[in-house]
């Protein structure tokens, strides 16, 4: 069962992937690499959250993984790794906590006395995990250059 | 540059007419990239790569947030130029192209006249999707996010069909050149009246979960890691500035959205 649940969580994270990286105009060719990349960091990341490791962790881990195969696509297809990588990772971007961190923010204004403070550590909460899990996104596609693709800086 | 620092024999001097042509076609392609969302390291490294390839000994680029400055050397001579540009929205396909013009350079030894025939077509490619699949696959995805969100088929549905109009109400706006902030706050609002009709009317085990996974199709989540990997890569100015722009159209999203809930009482 829990096999079958990270099937279906790798299938419509691939559904994602392809969406995104149609509105992002990736030439149809690499599309199928979208799907592959969404599908497979998505599920890398629903299964160490079955495994108990924080939101930030698994979210690092997985888009390592993302990192890793869109490269090796990259490589083995002769294209630049980005149109595998950044569709590849966007259906963990944090869209839900970017929003509700400026909804937070909003309602500050509208909330009942003494309530306000809550809803403004709420927005911090909310802003903080935006933060470090885009963070977590941008290092975790970036390890493979990183690590084995650092020439001397022509610029 | 010296022969010790680049490890090869020093080229011959461009005339200067000639690193005029090669001035604007490395600003062209920078232009492109940063237009369509490249990160500011492979603008950098990408015009490098072109400029050199077409016989400059030198370029120094700088990438600000909205322009290049770009200077080619050549020998004694040199040429400053600035190019001003215009954010548009993420092209992966002509980021791609010139990706592969800048290896090509070098590869097939193009001349300046070939780089630019090529340029011309790669500005010229027509968007690859046409806008109505565009419209249904980005109401598909947003669909497929809220099932990872853990949403039954009723919410499922309800959700492909508000991203979808959403996505065609951003489209609408977007061609008729209004302001992208109030492009990203109309389409959420459009996106949020019509997912709080599964909370209005009680269908589906979670609807609060339409409202959440119809917005998504705003969230600029490829600036926002875009602009991590440039703050990452020492870019800072250029990843603050990514930085804000994206927090402000959250922002946009929210407000969009929260009129869009308080007007249908959800």
């Amino acid at each position: 069962m829990a096999v079958w649940a990270l099937v279906q969580d790798g299938f419509w994270a691939g559904v994602a992937a392809v969406g995104f990286a149609m509105l992002f105009s990736v030439p149809r060719r690499d599309l199928p690499g979208a799907f592959l990349t969404g599908a497979v960091g998505h599920s890398a990341r629903a299964l160490l959250l079955q495994w108990g490791v924080s939101l930030e962790g698994a979210t690092l881990v997985g888009a390592a993984v993302v990192g890793v195969l869109g490269n090796v696509l990259a490589q083995r297809l002769h294209k630049p790794t980005f149109v595998f990588t950044v569709p590849g990772v966007i259906p963990m971007v944090p869209g839900v906590f970017a929003f509700q961190t400026m909804m937070g923010i909003l309602r500050v204004t509208t909330a009942a006395a003494g309530e306000g403070s809550g809803v403004l550590v709420d927005a911090g909460i909310n802003a903080i995990h935006t933060a470090l899990l885009l963070g977590a996104l941008a290092l975790g596609i970036s390890i493979p250059r990183l690590l084995f693709r650092h020439p001397r800086p022509v610029v | 540059m010296t022969e010790t620092q680049t490890g090869q024999p020093p080229k011959p001097a461009l005339p200067y007419a000639e690193l005029r042509d090669v001035i604007d076609l490395s600003l062209w392609a920078g232009q492109m990239l940063l237009q369509h969302g490249a990160r500011t390291q492979r603008v950098e490294e990408t015009v490098h790569h072109l400029g050199t390839g077409l016989g400059c000994d030198w370029l120094d680029i700088l990438v600000s947030p909205n322009g290049i400055v770009l200077t080619t050397s050549s020998g004694q001579e040199f040429r400053t130029k600035i190019r001003r540009v215009k954010r548009m929205g993420v092209n992966m396909s002509v980021a791609a192209e010139i990706n592969a013009l800048s290896r090509r350079v070098t590869a097939e030894a193009l001349d300046r006249h070939q780089v630019r025939a090529e340029l011309a077509r790669i500005d010229q490619m027509p968007l690859p999707y046409n806008r109505w699949l565009v419209v249904g696959m980005v109401g598909l995805a947003c669909a497929a996010l809220s099932r990872l969100f853990g949403a039954d088929w009723a919410i499922f549905g309800a959700t492909f069909g508000a991203s979808a109009a959403a996505m065609w109400v951003r489209q609408e706006l977007d061609r008729r050149f209004f302001n992208p902030f109030l492009v990203t706050a109309a389409t959420a609002f459009a996106a949020g009246i019509l997912a709080s009709l599964p909370t209005l009317f009680s269908w589906g085990a979670q609807p609060q979960l339409a409202l959440a996974a119809s917005v998504l199709l705003l969230v600029p989540g490829a600036p926002l890691i875009t602009a991590a990997q440039d703050l990452l890569e020492g870019h800072l100015v250029t990843g603050l500035a990514r930085g804000l722009a994206g927090s402000l159209v959250s922002l946009a999203i929210a407000l969009g959205l929260l009129l869009a809930m308080w007007l249908m009482g959800v």
